[in-house]
């Protein structure tokens, strides 16, 4: 069996999903796909809080790979393996 | 005259003389209101830097062009020179006491001087009233606002200080409209110094507006902007400032145990996630914002205002403390006792390394959340090791023989981000005129939130033009004045689009952004003139010497060197950071 890529949901996505994270059994695909299976296990839309499929992502959103931001890598072809952390947050701020 | 009421008002308390401050349109224009007029008006008063606490150290509040007109336009600007840092300072505060003072007539007052006994000031129908304020002297900051609220008209807008500023604790704050602080640089100490408890104001005169019309569909067009907006109109409302405490700690660098960790393992326990399903109440909002950030909570036992993401961070991650309740009644007590919370939790983390590296007695230990709220009482009343804590981190650090252990910029705590985690901000840091502080160029926004642009956080490259960029725009926004939230949906060209709507002044953007300039190389030949130098424009040695163990920042390190010398030259400042003439000629001063 494959492992696992912890999917973490914070601030707004957590509270719309009402659970804090989804273990997806994959290894070595594309963040866009992970995604895709993630809101398939999730039950329900949420995907279009951080990402418009023509464009990318949203400005704002923050997509990290084992706490790297994955606009300094590839983006929503990022490649993503078994064992690997993500962390979505949807637009946010403060200061 | 269209966005400013053309009334300045100076009172020398120790005389009780008040008269006009003639400015004239050229000068608004140039300076606009709020921090930029308050400096420049401060920089003529005091061409030789006063001693904070002297009688000849004026105090300065200031609203600008904007106030009371457009949403989150209540705010208003406190100008001195700070105790904590000796620069030059301004603090800004939310609620509606700006456009309290502005409805009584005024765009500024500056209070000069030291009364003979304490007093507090009432301002309506553009003067000044002295009253007696002996009755109130020692009560804490909700007592004075009650009290005051008694005497005066319905609708008053009372900015007080409390304990913390009547003892001259060197970071106190001035709170207004019961929990909103300037909070940062000491203003309430300055305000102790003068023996000035409270300003209360009302008034019913309206700002002028150039084109009515015009004006009307703007304001229609930016509430749709505000609320259509992720961040402004879903995030902070629903979630607060403290929605940053999970993502700042996934980027590896929320400061943890006095920054020697950019990861708290207890985040999730004191994130705005956590607060708004324990002890949120319901969300606050300053005069005529859509947005409202703030949070009305409730512990077991107290309720109050906030924990924002600076203070949840500084008694919290900063201390290694997860009890969100005690950390709230920390806050609580920093509110009514007028203390700056930042620097409260970043001196209590400082006398903690102190402590456990063996140099300070004093038993000061990591996560101990039960002694926070003593604490912080004791600073304010300087009572025993209060007093010690009441000097602030870089005093109390030199003090015992360790003052790299001191987490400060110019003698100002650094807030809640590494700067080991994003270069820009760690520049922002260094150069920052009031010392250690993320709002002069808050450059969290490109390097880890996005907006309006998102910038590789490990890169030095552009970062110089960027930051200069986000002082300049950070000065107008200070200067017109708004609050700094409203940058997550708009930027610089809405800023101008209102001045010009609301003074009928022709503003462009590259006007406007020349005037920020003006602001920073103002508050800059301050500075200059106070002692600093290049050498004060420099971070903490950890963040060159000490790489982050844990987390998506680690092995990482601040690489100021890189930046500063093109900094300085983007400003038009020589090697040393003093304005070069060419650069003062070009901006008029
Ligand atoms: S966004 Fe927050 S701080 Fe700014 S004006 Fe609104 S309530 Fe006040």
């Amino acid at each position: 069996m494959a492992g696992t890529i912890k999917v973490k949901f914070y601030a707004l996505l957590r509270r719309r999903l009402n659970t804090t994270a989804i273990e997806v059994e994959a290894d070595g695909i594309s963040l866009l796909e992970l995604l895709t299976r993630t809101e398939q296990l999730a039950g329900q839309r949420f995907l279009d809080e951080l990402l418009d499929r023509k464009t990318g992502l949203l400005d704002g959103t923050m997509i990290l790979v084992n706490g790297e931001n994955v606009r300094l890598q590839r983006n929503l072809e990022t490649r993503v393996r078994a064992g690997d952390r993500v962390d979505l947050f949807s637009p946010a701020g403060g200061g | 005259m269209n966005g400013w009421m053309g009334r300045i008002i100076r009172i020398d308390l120790s005389s009780g003389r008040q008269e006009p401050v003639a400015v004239s349109a050229e000068t608004l224009r140039r300076w606009l209101g709020g921090r930029g007029l308050g400096v420049k008006l401060y920089s003529d008063m005091c061409p030789e830097p006063p001693d904070p606490f002297a009688a000849g150290n004026p105090l300065l509040f200031m609203t600008g062009p904007l106030t009371g007109t457009v949403m989150t336009s209540g705010r208003y600007q406190v100008v001195s020179r700070s105790p904590l840092t000796g620069t030059i300072c301004d603090s800004s505060s939310g609620g509606s006491f700006g456009a309290a003072l502005k409805a009584a007539g005024l765009d500024g007052l500056i209070v000069s001087g030291c009364a003979g006994r304490p007093v507090y000031l009432c301002v309506h129908d553009g003067t000044v009233e002295v009253r007696d304020a002996s009755a109130l002297w020692g009560l804490n900051t909700q007592q004075t606002q009650k009290a005051i609220h008694g005497q005066t008209p319905a609708k008053t807008s009372v900015a007080c200080i409390g304990p913390a500023g009547e003892n001259r604790v060197l970071f106190a704050a001035i709170m207004n409209d019961r929990d909103r602080a300037a909070g940062r640089g000491g203003m309430g100490a300055v305000m102790g110094s003068k023996n000035l408890k409270a300003i209360a104001a009302w008034g019913s005169q309206a700002t002028a507006v150039a084109d009515p019309e015009a004006y009307q569909t703007m304001i229609a067009r930016l509430d749709r902007a505000v609320d259509k907006n992720p961040v402004t109109g879903k995030s902070l409302p629903v979630l607060g400032t403290s929605v940053l405490v999970n993502i700042i700690n996934a980027h590896g660098m929320l400061p943890t145990r006095n920054f020697r960790s950019g990861v708290f393992n207890d985040a999730e326990g004191i994130s705005g996630e956590k607060i708004a399903e324990s002890l949120l109440q319901r969300q606050s909002a300053c005069y005529k914002c859509p947005i409202g950030c703030g949070r009305t909570t409730k512990t077991r036992s107290k309720s109050g205002e906030g924990p924002e993401y600076e203070t949840v961070w500084a008694f919290g991650a900063h201390l290694g403390i997860s009890d969100l309740a005690a950390i709230a009644e920390a806050n609580y007590a920093c509110n009514e006792l007028g203390l700056d919370t930042i620097t409260m939790g970043s001196t209590i983390g400082c006398a903690m390394e102190l402590h456990e590296s063996g140099v300070l007695g004093e038993k000061m230990l990591w996560g101990d959340a039960g002694r926070l709220a003593g604490w912080v009482e004791d600073t304010a009343r300087r009572r025993g090791f209060g007093v010690e804590l009441g000097l602030g981190s870089k005093r109390l650090a030199a003090k015992y023989g360790r003052p790299e252990l001191a987490m400060q910029v110019k003698g100002m705590e650094i807030p809640a981000y590494d700067p080991r985690g994003a270069q820009g901000m760690a520049l922002s840091y260094a150069t920052s005129n009031r010392g250690g502080c993320h709002m002069r160029g808050y450059l969290i926004m490109p390097e880890i939130l996005g907006h309006p642009v998102f910038l590789d956080r490990f890169s030095t490259a552009g970062k110089p033009e960027i930051v200069a960029l986000f002082q300049d725009i950070a000065a107008v926004v200070d200067s017109a004045v708004l609050c700094r939230f409203l940058q997550f949906a708009m930027g610089l060209s809405t800023f101008s689009e209102m001045l010009r709507a609301v003074t009928g002044l022709d503003f462009s953007d590259e006007e406007l952004l020349s005037v920020g300039r003006r602001i920073y190389t103002m508050e800059r030949l301050f500075n200059n003139r106070a002692g600093f130098t290049r050498a004060d424009d420099a971070l903490p040695p950890r963040f060159f010497q000490e790489e982050l163990r844990t987390g998506s920042s680690r092995h990482r390190l601040v690489r100021l060197e890189e930046m500063l010398d093109r900094y300085y030259a983007v400003r038009g400042w020589d090697s040393q950071g003093a304005p070069l003439a060419a650069t003062l000629a070009e901006l008029g001063l």
